[in-house]
């Protein structure tokens, strides 16, 4: 028996849902009520019967959680399964147990990819950017993001559609892990970058005094992180350091 | 009708930094200048992008922890910035920005608290009128609870970055306006932080290199930023 398909413009719909699968993300479920907003269009055009098509959103209904732009492959993929399951090939614990099986992979990679390497590195370059050239730099930066993030995402839901369990294959191919170390070295270097330039200006406007001031901040703010001192309160204490600073040496400037 | 602007910008930059689509257009670097142009001045929302990116770089939501609401800092910071900027008809100035930035950046901090109570809260009650709905058998109503999610997230943020904003808008002309001698420490202050945002950034990037990487960056654009400026006829 060849599976049921589901009509393209009903995938693009689910493609357009899945960018509101944290929309209501609880701690209960976490991104069930998402997932399943997502995959209803699916599950409309595959299930005619009623009592079937509640029964496959019941399944998805249940707990759900992955990084946002992995969890397109899933929600693919799960199409794939329902599509196995409404042609009858497949026991109805198959998209879940699909589900289950890659969740929580698929979290762990696309959080130590998107989030902690991809996203900051792009931020960082627009930082730099933004000092250097002003908005277009931001503008270019974020474009460029875009397309990788959207090009990931909707071949990522295209894999999980097309290959359903081939997938794992498909994302190990893309060496995520090798590409963010990379990215985040390169980031961490923008931020110095960025660094350097605030110095430079502080300089120009402040003198020799005022960019020593901002090394300051950087090397020592650095090493409170790094020693896991708490963000707001050390960014409260280096600047405030900062005007003390200024302030006594315009103080005993003035006086002499 | 700024802090209704404000509102709008604030709440809509809330819905896309979790519950909607994601794609960095929550974030400082463009919701800065994004919230200064609504609100008529796009330079000075500008002025503090890089450095609350750079600052909140670190602010991702991995798993079910959840990060300071960097969104509605950014939003406070740059609404309060322009708004006192104009006030004082100067535009945002550096030491217009820090001001703003140590008066408003804590409601950040308080976006983090009103997102828990939000996701353990009023969403845990949607998840179960969702489970209701389709024991009921309201596919249509189970379905559709998702998008309700989103009401919350725009409320809060369209209330509090304008209410943050506001203070900042209020406290810094009158300190600027009662003190002007600590209006040029107030400017090397905002160096200082924006070199500290910048470490910020470089130590949430959580490689083993990053101090290398950062330090070695940081001493070559120095050297080569005055090589320039003394070349530069």
């Amino acid at each position: 028996v060849s599976p049921a398909k589901v009509p393209t413009a009903t995938l693009v719909r689910v493609f357009w849902r899945c960018l509101f699968l944290q929309a209501a993300w609880n701690r209960r479920g976490m991104q069930n009520l998402g997932f399943a907003y997502a995959i209803d269009p699916a599950l409309r055009a595959l299930y005619q019967d009623a009592s079937a098509r509640e029964e496959a959103l019941r399944r998805h209904l249940g707990f759900f959680n992955c990084h946002p732009y992995m969890a397109a492959a899933i929600v693919g993929g799960a199409i794939h399964h329902e599509e196995r399951v409404a042609a009858g090939v497949e026991p109805r614990q198959g998209p879940l147990s699909y589900k289950q099986t890659l969740q929580g992979p698929l979290a762990a990679l696309g959080d130590g990819f998107f989030w902690t390497a991809l996203r900051p590195f792009f931020g960082a370059l627009a930082a730099v950017g933004a000092l250097l050239f002003g908005a277009p730099a931001i503008v270019l930066a974020l474009a460029i993001y875009n397309a990788i993030h959207f090009g990931l995402r909707i071949g990522l839901f295209r894999a999980g559609y097309v290959q359903g369990d081939a997938l794992v294959a498909t994302v190990g191919r893309l060496a995520l892990p090798v590409a963010a170390d990379r990215l985040r070295s390169a980031g961490a270097a923008l931020c110095g970058v960025a660094a350097g330039v605030i110095l430079l200006r502080s300089g120009w406007l402040g003198g020799p005094g005022a960019a020593v001031l901002a090394a300051l901040a950087a090397g020592l703010g650095y090493a409170a992180l790094a020693r896991g001192a708490r963000l707001l309160p050390t960014a409260y204490v280096a600047t405030l350091a900062g005007v003390g600073a200024a302030l006594a040496f315009a103080h005993f400037h003035g006086s002499s | 009708l700024g802090y209704l602007v404000l509102g709008l910008v604030a709440g809509l930059a809330a819905v896309e930094r979790k519950g909607f689509l994601q794609a960095m257009l929550s974030r400082p670097i463009a919701l800065a200048p994004i919230a200064g142009w609504a609100l008529g001045d796009a330079a000075g929302g500008l002025l503090v992008a890089p450095p609350l990116e750079l600052f909140w770089l670190g602010a991702v939501n991995l798993g079910a922890a959840l990060p300071a609401h960097e969104a509605l800092g950014t939003a406070a910071i740059a609404g309060g910035a322009v708004l006192a900027g104009r006030a004082l008809g100067t535009g945002v100035t550096p030491e217009i920005a820090i001001l703003a930035v140590l008066i408003t950046a804590p409601v950040a901090i308080l976006g983090r608290k009103a997102d828990r109570a939000v996701e353990g809260g009023l969403n845990e009650r949607i998840a179960l009128h969702a489970e209701t709905a389709l024991a009921g058998h309201h596919l249509r109503e189970a379905v559709r609870c998702n998008l309700y999610g989103l009401a919350a997230p725009f409320a809060l943020a369209a209330v509090l970055a304008p209410a943050a904003a506001a203070l900042a808008a209020a406290l810094i002309p009158v300190i600027l306006v009662r003190v002007p001698a600590a209006a040029g420490p107030l400017r090397i202050g905002f160096y200082a932080f924006a070199a500290f945002a910048c470490a910020s950034g470089a130590k949430a990037l959580r490689a083993k290199a990053a101090p290398r990487f950062f330090f070695l960056a940081l001493a070559v654009a120095a050297v080569l930023g005055v090589l320039v400026w003394r070349i530069a006829p």
